[in-house]
């Protein structure tokens, strides 16, 4: 018993990682309406960031947010100035998939280069000290991320719904023509959005760099999985989101351990493709009608 | 009408025009390829050989991939499934002594299966969830090899036996794999052609741009897409086999990989995806970065050429989206964009003298309901046709109208009621996709104009007339004809995309005229269009129908009701409100009501 209760919180604390990665591609998504693959890189170079500034300048990881979340949110303004908005008007979908598609490859390449493939290790200043919770226990540091998913939930869910500047992004969101129309400076908001959405994810590297190895590659191995919470969450949805983030951590951890781990990833993309042709909507979305024909 | 020979002669100018720069487009492909075979053969440098081997493997991988990629339009970044699928299935069977060139055709056989049962269920996802959708089953199937042990070998991968000779595919000179590899990208080119210029290759493409108007010409739109993935499958798998020889070892992480998948998409995307020999171009200009900067600058130069994919990717994306074929084409076809300023006018055949009677019954629709949640849109509509008769619908907007009528071509499924077709055997029968309505001989058109935009106006009709012509010869006759009597003829070589709306409205009939239907569904043909056209289009309905179609016409324009309609049916708030001849209709209090409101029809009271 006292096992499947470790599984259990490795899940949940797992379920926080996928969340705080998560929660800015959903966000891009549901507004901006790009499903942008690059944003496993934008982690990466999160991630990369936190660790030159802990090794090279002493700072603790999580001091490095006041640098890498900015920066992150830069990044994102750019992406969506200098990528995306040339190409909002494409009929085609494949350009803007091979837009993201492009800066993914572009960045990966680009951290071997700098880098090179070899892991660098951000110092854990005590993040990785394990906490014990009765028969169970957890790192401290997983325990700090998955208060900072709850929390940043609550925050862009209170900042979409209660100032100004949320209710326009929901308003582009909805209507795009219609906002325009309303004064709403619709380019700014994209720009504005996918650089909130960047900045979640920079805060999420900051947290996760001193817990993983940081590589070019490690985006991969989170946004796929990224991919699956969003599309469970039901897309665009911040709090579909962080439930669906919980379901694969659950899942990801009691399937490694009881079906076994070289297949939990069968498991969990298994699942996916489930949710995307039963119910494309997602977990906990209402199905749209889709009137396809005029 | 103006004069017609002034714009023939043009059409033929530009036709020489075109065909003497196909022949120089013809000369410059037979020399990439012959270099790729030439250029090689002559430096005999082993190193040299092998960059000339990938390029020709990758140019057949792309080429493969963008039956589906392009063609179709279904963006698929797990094509490495059928690669590895093919890999796999060669050294394996090789290991129990089967020669390769068997296990080709069986990995093919396998992989064009695999393709089938997993596309199907995903043709409902469209654009970034489809991409999805594939990398999440190549990432199954990756996990998958690495845990079947016993048959691949896991994560330490496969070694394959040692045989040497052509019999095996395996040699100790880099040459006769550049041979077999230059053939394969003969055969993949080959079959990328013999599709795109066939009516499969019409259809894909038709069903690209507009899938409901593909459906309405009797494209029976997942049948294509699943030959096509079946196709490309096949042929991947195929190149998978060679590839595995040519390595000599394979393992899961590099068979099944993310990074080969966005690959092979990359290179048809920058050459110019979903024309034929695109994706050739697009390989022969990358691959040589990326094996110069593995061979030449080695460690140096670690993620070198990834780094400039992705940067050329993003490039192409943003400012040649056509590719590199793209870019060509606008030099060598200026005459693509539709000139303005010229017009022919709609060579509508006199109205025979006699009008043919009115004939039998050829639909039945009976008791119609349908449901949008809590909205009754059709409430208990019911009517026949009869042959050569024109039923008006008519009714203000929100009444329900496009809705009967996207029940009555198998676009929707009532949730009540039935339609019934006449048979060609004289029987009455109840279709119910768009195909098998069409297949009964009726033919639509939408409110909301449909061309296949990135197709020419002459290929837009041909769509349509494929449903009597299986040949292309043929298929472009009929469509000329039919553009001719639609007074399309000076755009038939002009994209769809750059018609007026007038002339678009008049494409919609034409890709429908094209399919010699017998009961033709117009819906609103005539909005937004001049005085002058609406007289003509009225006369070319009439022409239409003393040729023995019958016509159901949605239409606002009351001048064409009035002139055209046997009958009249008033639809509003989902239910027939009055029917009967025009004129008695339209005095009927309750569908002036219908109209102008109740104090209206007070007031004339």
């Amino acid at each position: 018993m006292q096992t499947f209760f470790q599984i259990v919180l490795n899940g949940l604390m797992l379920g926080g990682i996928f969340a705080i990665i998560s929660v800015g591609l959903t966000l891009i998504f549901g507004i901006v309406k790009v499903v942008n693959f690059a944003h496993g890189e934008f982690l990466m170079v999160g991630m990369y960031a936190t660790w030159l500034l802990t090794t090279k300048m002493g700072l603790h990881p999580y001091v490095t947010v006041a640098g890498v979340v900015p920066l992150l949110f830069l990044l994102g303004v750019l992406t969506q100035r200098f990528l995306i908005q040339p190409l909002m008007a494409a009929r085609d979908d494949h350009v803007q998939i091979f837009a993201t598609v492009g800066l993914s490859t572009a960045l990966m390449n680009l951290a071997l280069m700098v880098f090179g493939a070899d892991i660098a290790n951000t110092p854990a200043h005590g993040l990785r000290a394990p906490i014990e919770a009765g028969p169970v226990r957890m790192l401290t540091g997983q325990l700090w991320i998955l208060v900072a998913a709850v929390a940043l939930v609550i925050g862009l869910r209170a900042f979409l719904a209660r100032t100004n500047t949320g209710r326009a992004i929901r308003a582009v969101a909805q209507n795009r023509a219609a906002a325009k129309l309303m004064g709403i400076n619709v380019d700014a908001i994209y720009m504005l959005t996918f650089g909130i959405g960047a900045a979640c994810v920079g805060l999420g590297s900051a947290l996760i760099a001193p817990l993983y190895p940081t590589s070019p590659t490690i985006g991969t191995y989170f946004v796929l999985t990224a991919f699956v919470v969003v599309v469970l969450g039901g897309l665009g949805s911040i709090t579909g989101a962080f439930a669906g983030a919980m379901v694969i951590g659950l899942l990801d951890a009691l399937s490694g351990f009881y079906i076994g781990s070289d297949v939990r990833e069968a498991v969990v993309f298994g699942v996916f493709l489930l949710i995307l042709i039963l119910r494309p909507s997602g977990l906990f979305g209402t199905r749209a009608v889709l009137a396809h024909v005029s | 009408m103006t004069d017609s020979s002034l714009p023939a002669s043009r059409i033929a100018r530009a036709e020489a025009a075109a065909s003497r720069r196909t022949t120089w487009g013809a000369w410059g492909l037979v020399a990439v390829l012959a270099a790729l075979l030439i250029v090689p053969l002559a430096i005999d440098d082993a190193f040299v050989t092998h960059v000339f081997v990938t390029i020709c493997l990758f140019a057949g991988l792309s080429t493969a991939w963008n039956i589906v990629g392009g063609y179709a339009g279904q963006l698929s970044l797990g094509h490495s499934i059928f690669y590895g699928i093919g890999g796999y299935v060669g050294v394996i069977l090789m290991s129990h002594g089967i020669s390769p060139w068997v296990g080709m055709f069986a990995g093919a056989a396998v992989a064009a299966v695999v393709a089938v049962v997993i596309s199907w269920p995903c043709f409902r996802l469209h654009g970034p969830f489809f991409a999805l959708a594939t990398i999440a089953f190549l990432e199954v199937f990756r996990v998958l090899a690495l845990h079947f042990r016993d048959l691949t070998g896991g994560a330490t991968g496969l070694m394959i036996p040692l045989k040497i000779g052509w019999e095996w595919m395996v040699f100790r000179e880099k040459w006769p794999a550049l041979l077999i590899a230059f053939g394969m990208l003969l055969v993949c080119l080959a079959v990328a052609w013999a599709i795109r210029s066939r009516r499969l290759g019409f259809y894909l493409v038709a069903t690209r741009e507009r899938e409901s108007a593909a459906k309405a010409a009797g494209v029976r739109t997942v049948r294509v897409r699943l030959m096509a993935v079946a196709a490309s499958a096949a042929l991947t798998a195929m190149l998978g086999t060679f590839h595995a020889m040519y390595l000599t070892f394979i393992e899961p992480a590099a068979m099944f990989s993310l990074q080969n998948s966005i690959q092979i998409a990359m290179f048809a995307l920058i050459g110019g995806i979903g024309t034929v020999f695109g994706p050739l171009l697009g390989a022969v200009l990358l691959v040589p970065i990326s094996e110069l900067a593995r061979g030449a600058l080695g460690a140096q130069a670690i993620g070198l050429h990834g780094f400039v994919y992705g940067a050329v990717l993003m490039g192409v994306v943003l400012f040649m989206p056509n590719g590199i074929m793209g870019v060509l084409d606008r030099l060598l076809h200026p005459e693509r964009a539709v000139k303005p300023g010229e017009t022919e006018a709609v060579a509508a055949r006199p109205a025979a003298a006699t009008r043919p009677p009115i004939g039998d019954e050829v639909m039945r629709v009976e008791g119609l309901q349908k449901h949008f949640g809590g909205l009754h849109v059709t409430n208990d509509v019911g009517f026949t046709l009869r042959e050569g008769e024109i039923l008006g619908v008519i009714g203000p907007n929100g009444a329900g109208k496009t809705t009967v009528f996207n029940m009555i071509s198998g676009f929707l499924k009532p949730d009540g009621g039935r339609v019934l077709l006449r048979g060609p055997d004289g029987g009455w029968q109840e279709p119910s996709s768009p195909a098998d309505f069409a297949s009964l001989g009726l033919g639509r058109t939408f409110q909301i104009v449909q061309p296949f935009a990135a197709m020419t106006v002459e290929e837009n009709i041909m769509v349509g007339a494929f449903w009597r012509h299986g040949e292309v010869k043929a298929a472009r006759e009929a469509a000329r004809e039919v553009a001719h009597a639609m007074g399309l003829a000076p755009y038939l070589h002009s994209e769809a995309r750059g018609l007026t709306i007038g002339g678009l409205k008049r494409l919609e009939v034409a890709r429908v005229m094209a399919m010699q239907p017998k009961i033709l569904l117009l819906d609103e043909v005539m909005a937004g269009i001049n005085q002058t056209d609406v007289r003509r289009a009225i006369d070319l309905m009439k022409s239409i129908r003393d040729t023995g179609v019958s016509i159901v016409a949605i239409e606002h324009v009351m001048q064409a009701v009035m002139s055209l309609s046997d009958r009249v049916i008033v639809i509003n708030s989902g239910r027939i409100i009055a029917q009967g001849p025009p004129q008695e209709v339209v005095r009927d209090p309750q569908v002036i009501e219908a109209y102008l409101g109740k104090e209206f029809s007070h007031a004339q009271a």
